[in-house]
C-alpha cells in the first residue's frame, strides 16, 4: 500500500513532466508550428519567430498569451501572426495594460469599466488617445530615479505602442493590398521608368512627372518599412560577404533598386502573407514549405537550433521544476507529520526529477546560447537555485531526514520564482557586451561566485528551518538538530571555499582586463562581504563563540548578507557590475531582510519560548 | 594577558566583523563620492567617519550623524598581527592543521600584496590617434607645471615641476636648470575658468598680467575637488616669474589650457620660453603607434562586441619593430608596463585610449590565492574524508 503511494506520486510528477512535452495545440488549422520555428535577428541575436512572440507579448501584455472577445485563448505567435500579416484583426485585441487612475482619467475610462477588462485595452481602444499618451511621455521626467510611478505607466505603455507598431511592419507594410506579391511586381515593373526620372529630376533635365511619383510612393512606403521595422527576416544571400548581415523586408525592397531584382525570400514571405490574409489554408501551409526551403539553403546551421528553441519555449523547464519543487516542500512538510518514509521517498524522487528537468533547462540554454550558464541576472538566479539544490541533494544523501529535500524544494521554488519575475523584461538569451564576452571568466567566475551564493543560502535556509522546527513545533529532537548543525557548518565551509575562489578568479579577470586585481567596486565588495562572513562564522565555531543555535542566527545573517550582494549592490547603479536594476526589486529586497530579521530574533528567544525542548547540552 | 587577547580567535571574529562594517559603508558611500574618493576615505585610512547621507530618508534632519569606522590601514595590521600571533602561541603544525597554516600564511601574502599594490601601483593612460604614435603616459590624477627653453633646435630643456612643490602658497622655488625663481601666487586643486565677458555679476580683478589670462581677460575662482570617475579636477595656479631684477609677470596655467590654446610663450635674457601646466607625463623609451581601432557591434544593434586596436611597438634600444592586437581581456605586457584597451573616441572611432598599469607586485595576489585556495580545499576535504569516515 505504502509502496504503492510513493509509486504512483512518482509516476503523476513523471506524466506531469511527459505532459508538457507533446507540442501545443493552435487555434487554426494552418501549419502554426512551422511559422512559429522561422528565424529572425531581434537585438543581435538569432532565434525563431516563437521566441520574439513570446517576449514582446510578455512586454507588452505581462503574460505570454490572453484571451480575445470569445475567450478563447490566444497563444504568443498567433497573436504575433495576427499583428504582423492581419493588423486589422490584432488590433481588437486587449494586449495593452493601463491600470492606473491618472491614465484611466486621461482616457476618460471609469475605474470599474476597465476593471471590468482586468485594465487590458485593443489597439483601437488607445487609437484616439495616441497623441495625448505621446504629449504625456515628452512631460515625463526624462531621469529614471525620479519619475512618479503614473509618469513610468505612462512611458511604458508609449514605449509599448512603439514596440508594437515596430511589430506591425516587421513582415510587411500593414496597409492592405489584394495581393502583396503583385504589388511587389508592381514596384519592379515601375523600376526602370522611375530611377531614370529620378536621375534626370536630379541632374534637372526634363522627366516623367508621373513615372516619378508612381515610383516614389513605392519607395517611400518600404524606407518607412525598412525604418520601422522591429527586426530582420531576410537571410544574406549566398556568397554574401557579411554572413551576419541579414535585412529586413524594407532594406531588401529598397536594396532591390540596386540589384535589379526582388529577393527570393521576400516573394516567398508575400506568398505566405497573401495565403493568410486570404485565410488559404492549402496555399499558407505551401507557401511556408517553399520560404522554409528557400531560409534553409541561405541560412544551414546544421542542427536545427531554431526547432530546439521553440521546444525549450513551450516545455519551459524552469516554470515546470518550479510546480515539481512546490510538490516536493509540501511532500516533506506533512512526511514530518506522517509517513515519514513512505512520502520522504516519494518527495526524494520527485526532487530528482525536478532538478532533472531544472539541469535540462540549464543545459538546453548553454546549448542555443553557446555560453556558460551564467550570463546576466536572471540566469544567475536560475543557477543559484540549480546549484543550491545540487548540494542539498548531495546533503539528503547522506543525512537521509528529508531536511535536504526540503532546503531543495524550498530554495529551487524561491530562486525559480525569482527569475520568472526577473524574465518578464524580454530575451532572457541577450548578447554579452563586450568587456563580459569571454567564455572562458565566465565558465570559471561568475560560475564559482554564484555556487557561492547557492552555498551560502542553502546554509541560510537550513538554519531557517532549525528555527521553525524548533519555535513552532516539537519535531526537532536532539540528533535531528545535530544533523541540521552538521549540515551547516559543511555548507558554510564550501560556501567559504567556492566564494573565496569565484572572488579571486574575479579579480584575476580583472587584472587581465583592466589591470587591477581589486578596485573596491560594489560588486567585487559584495562578494568580500560573502567571503569574510563565511570566514567569521567559521572562526566563530571553532572558537567556541557560538554554539548550536547561534550557528543557524549567523547562518540566517548569511541570507541577508548574500541577497545584498546580489541584488543590493546592482541598485547602487556604480560600477563595472551595475546591470539589472528594477524598483520593484528593491521592494522585495526589503521585504526579505524584515523577514530574515524576523527568523533571527526567533533565534535569539530565550530557550523557554521554543516548543521543542533540545538537550541542556547544546553541542 | 595581552599576548592572549592579540592571539584570540575573539579578537578575530570583531576584527572580521569590523572589516564587513568597513566593506559595508566603503560601498555605499561610492553612490555620492565615487569609487576613488570612497577608497582613499575607508581602506586607505585609519579612521573613517561615515556622514549619513543628505540622499536618504529625513537626510535634511540626520545628515548631522556621524560614527566612526575602523578603516583599512587599522584592521589591516590588526588582523596581521591577530594572525602571526595566533600561530605563534596557540599552533602546533601537525598534519591535520597543514590546511589552515597555508591559508593563514596565503593570507598574509595577500594582505602585504594589497599594501604593495597600494603604494607602488602607477595607473596612467595613453591616447593615439590613428596613424600617429605616442612615447608618453599621461597620469589619471596628477599634474606637473612645465618651463621649457625652446630657443634651441634641440627640444631638450625641459624643467618639470611635480604640483605639490607649488601646491602651497605664498610658495618660492628656485630650479637650478632655471635663471629665475618660481612663485606660487595662488593654487586651486579645482577651479572655474571663465571669460570675464561671459559673466553678467561683476566679478573681482585677477591679479595675472601676462599670457592667455591677461589676453582673454579670465575669471578664476576655486571649486570643490571632485572625485567623481568621469571627472577630472581643472588644477589651476597663478605663477609669478621673479628675474634678478624683479618680477617678469604673472601668468595664469591650468591643465585644461592644452588641448584648447597654444603653448603660453615669453622671453628672459634673449631666450624663449614657454610655461604651462599640463598633466603630468612619464615618457618611455619606446613609442606605440596606433595602426587601426576598430569597434564591433552584434549584428543589427549597438551593443558593442568587441574593442581593438592593432598596434606597432617601435624601441631603437631594443631594435624591436613589431605589431600586435591589443583586445578586450587580452592586454599587451611590455617592459613591465601592461597596456589595457580602455576607451575611445565615440565620434571618430579613429583613436584609442589605453590604460597602462605599472604593478610590481602584480603576480602576489596570484601566488597568495593559490596558496589559500589549495590550503582550503585540502583542509575541508581533510574534514570530509573524516566526517564521512566517520560516519561508516
Amino acid at each position: 500500500m505504502k509502496k504503492a503511494i510513493t509509486l504512483s506520486l512518482i509516476l503523476f510528477g513523471i506524466l506531469y513532466v511527459g505532459r508538457s512535452l507533446i507540442p501545443p495545440r493552435y487555434n487554426q488549422a494552418i501549419e502554426v508550428k512551422q511559422f512559429a520555428q522561422l528565424p529572425l535577428l531581434y537585438k543581435g541575436r538569432l532565434k525563431p519567430m516563437d521566441t520574439t512572440a513570446r517576449n514582446t507579448l510578455l512586454i507588452i501584455h505581462g503574460k505570454q498569451t490572453f484571451k480575445n472577445e470569445l475567450g478563447k485563448r490566444i497563444s504568443a505567435i498567433e497573436w504575433l501572426m495576427d499583428l504582423m500579416m492581419r493588423s486589422d484583426v490584432a488590433d481588437h485585441y486587449k494586449v495593452f495594460y493601463a491600470s492606473h487612475p491618472d491614465i484611466l482619467g486621461l482616457f476618460n475610462i471609469p475605474h470599474e469599466k476597465a476593471a471590468d477588462f482586468k485594465f487590458n485595452f485593443s489597439f483601437n481602444e488607445l487609437l484616439p488617445h495616441l497623441e495625448e499618451i505621446e504629449r504625456q511621455a515628452k512631460l515625463a521626467n526624462p531621469e529614471a530615479q525620479l519619475q512618479t510611478p503614473y509618469e513610468r505607466s505612462i512611458l511604458k505603455l508609449r514605449q509599448d505602442l512603439v514596440l508594437y507598431q515596430q511589430l506591425t511592419h516587421s513582415l510587411t507594410s500593414p496597409q492592405y493590398v489584394s495581393s502583396l506579391k503583385e504589388e511587389y511586381q508592381v514596384y519592379l515593373g515601375l523600376m526602370p521608368a522611375g530611377v531614370r526620372a529620378f536621375n534626370q529630376q536630379q541632374a534637372g533635365e526634363d522627366h516623367n512627372e508621373d513615372a516619378l511619383n508612381y515610383f516614389m510612393n513605392f519607395a517611400h512606403r518600404y524606407q518607412i518599412l525598412s525604418e520601422t521595422a522591429a527586426f530582420r527576416i531576410i537571410p544574406p544571400r549566398i556568397g554574401s560577404p557579411d554572413s551576419t548581415d541579414w535585412q529586413s523586408t524594407g532594406q531588401s525592397l529598397i536594396e532591390t533598386i540596386m540589384m535589379g531584382k526582388i529577393d527570393e525570400v521576400v516573394l516567398a514571405y508575400a506568398g505566405v502573407i497573401d495565403a493568410y490574409r486570404s485565410e488559404n489554408h492549402g496555399d499558407f501551409n505551401a507557401a511556408l514549405t517553399d520560404l522554409q526551403t528557400l531560409i534553409d539553403r541561405r541560412y544551414n546551421t546544421g542542427w536545427n537550433r531554431f526547432r530546439s528553441e521553440y521546444i525549450f519555449n513551450y516545455f519551459s523547464p524552469f516554470y515546470l521544476s518550479l510546480t515539481i519543487y512546490v510538490l516536493v516542500f509540501i511532500l516533506v512538510c506533512i512526511s514530518w507529520l506522517v509517513w515519514p518514509d513512505t512520502l520522504g521517498r516519494a518527495a526524494y524522487w520527485l526532487l530528482i526529477l525536478a532538478f532533472s528537468v531544472h539541469t535540462l533547462g540549464l543545459l538546453a540554454r548553454i546549448f542555443i546560447q553557446g555560453r556558460p550558464p551564467v550570463t546576466n541576472l536572471y540566469s544567475s538566479a536560475v543557477f543559484v537555485g540549480w546549484g543550491a539544490v545540487l548540494f542539498s541533494v548531495i546533503l539528503e544523501r547522506i543525512y537521509r531526514n528529508g531536511i535536504g529535500s526540503a532546503v531543495a524544494a524550498l530554495l529551487g521554488f524561491c530562486t525559480l520564482l525569482i527569475a520568472h519575475h526577473l524574465g518578464g523584461s524580454g530575451d532572457t538569451l541577450e548578447m554579452m557586451q563586450a568587456v563580459l564576452d569571454s567564455n572562458f571568466w565566465l565558465a570559471t567566475h561568475v560560475v564559482t561566485v554564484t555556487l557561492g551564493y547557492s552555498a551560502t543560502f542553502l546554509a541560510g535556509f537550513l538554519g531557517i528551518i532549525y528555527i521553525c522546527r524548533g519555535f513552532l513545533t516539537k519535531s526537532l529532537d536532539n540528533s535531528t538538530a545535530l544533523a541540521i548543525y552538521r549540515m551547516v557548518y559543511g555548507t558554510v565551509c564550501f560556501a567559504l571555499l567556492f566564494s573565496f575562489v569565484g572572488t579571486v578568479l574575479g579579480g584575476i579577470w580583472a587584472d587581465q582586463s583592466w589591470g587591477r586585481f581589486w578596485g573596491w567596486d560594489p560588486k567585487e565588495n559584495g562578494a568580500l562581504l560573502i567571503v569574510i562572513w563565511n570566514a567569521l562564522v567559521i572562526h566563530a565555531i571553532w572558537g567556541k563563540i557560538v554554539l548550536q543555535r547561534g550557528l543557524m542566527v549567523l547562518a540566517v545573517v548569511g541570507n541577508i548578507i548574500t541577497s545584498w550582494s546580489w541584488f543590493g549592490t546592482n541598485m547602487l547603479g556604480v560600477g563595472l557590475h551595475s546591470y539589472g536594476f528594477t524598483n520593484s526589486a528593491f521592494f522585495w529586497l526589503t521585504l526579505f531582510w524584515l523577514n530574515q530579521f524576523i527568523f533571527i530574533a526567533i533565534g535569539l528567544l530565550p530557550h523557554g519560548y521554543w516548543r521543542s525542548q533540545l538537550g541542556v547540552s547544546e553541542k | 594577558m595581552l599576548l592572549k587577547l592579540i592571539s584570540s580567535l575573539k579578537l578575530t571574529v570583531w576584527l572580521l566583523v569590523f572589516s564587513m562594517v568597513l566593506v559595508f559603508f566603503g560601498t555605499l558611500d561610492q553612490v555620492h563620492f565615487g569609487i576613488r574618493a570612497t577608497q582613499q576615505k575607508y581602506f586607505e585610512s585609519i579612521i573613517a567617519l561615515w556622514q549619513y547621507p543628505l540622499q536618504w530618508p529625513l537626510g535634511e534632519s540626520l545628515h548631522w550623524l556621524h560614527f566612526p569606522i575602523p578603516g583599512g590601514y587599522l584592521i589591516g595590521p590588526l588582523l596581521l598581527v591577530n594572525l602571526i600571533a595566533a600561530h605563534t602561541t596557540r599552533f602546533v603544525l601537525r598534519w591535520n592543521k597543514t590546511g589552515i597554516f597555508i591559508i593563514h600564511l596565503g593570507l598574509i601574502l595577500l594582505l602585504l600584496g594589497q599594501l604593495s599594490t597600494q603604494l607602488f601601483q602607477e595607473e596612467n593612460y595613453m591616447w593615439v590617434e590613428e596613424g600617429k604614435s605616442a612615447n608618453y603616459l599621461e597620469s589619471h590624477h596628477h599634474d606637473e607645471l612645465i618651463i621649457t627653453d625652446i630657443t634651441g633646435p634641440k627640444v631638450d630643456g625641459v624643467v618639470s615641476i611635480p604640483i605639490d612643490l607649488i601646491d602651497k602658497q605664498p610658495t618660492s622655488l628656485q630650479h637650478p636648470r632655471l635663471p629665475f625663481r618660481v612663485e606660487t601666487k595662488a593654487f586651486y586643486p579645482n577651479a572655474a575658468i571663465v571669460q570675464r565677458s561671459h559673466l553678467t555679476k561683476k566679478s573681482p580683478e585677477m591679479i595675472f598680467n601676462r599670457g592667455l589670462g591677461r589676453e582673454k581677460d579670465f575669471v578664476v575662482w576655486e571649486r570643490p575637488m571632485t572625485y567623481m570617475q568621469d571627472e577630472r579636477n581643472v588644477t589651476t595656479a597663478i605663477i609669478e616669474l621673479i628675474g634678478t631684477e624683479g618680477s617678469l609677470g604673472i601668468w595664469l596655467v591650468s591643465n585644461v589650457f592644452d588641448e584648447n590654446f597654444p603653448h603660453q610663450h615669453f622671453r628672459y635674457e634673449e631666450r624663449d620660453y614657454e610655461i604651462a601646466l599640463r598633466i603630468k607625463r612619464t615618457y618611455l623609451p619606446y613609442k606605440i603607434e596606433l595602426i587601426d581601432f576598430t569597434h564591433d557591434r552584434y549584428m543589427g544593434t549597438d551593443i558593442p562586441k568587441n574593442f581593438s586596436s592593432k598596434v606597432r611597438i617601435v624601441n631603437p634600444q631594443s631594435s624591436e619593430d613589431r605589431q600586435t592586437l591589443i583586445y578586450m581581456n587580452h592586454p599587451l605586457r611590455y617592459k613591465g608596463r601592461t597596456f589595457f584597451q580602455a576607451a575611445f573616441d565615440q565620434q571618430t572611432e579613429k583613436s584609442s585610449m589605453f590604460q597602462v598599469v605599472n604593478n610590481p607586485g602584480w603576480l602576489i595576489p596570484y601566488i597568495s590565492c593559490g596558496m589559500i585556495t589549495i590550503g582550503l580545499i585540502f583542509q575541508f576535504g581533510y574534514r570530509f574524508m573524516r566526517s564521512s569516515g566517520n560516519k561508516n
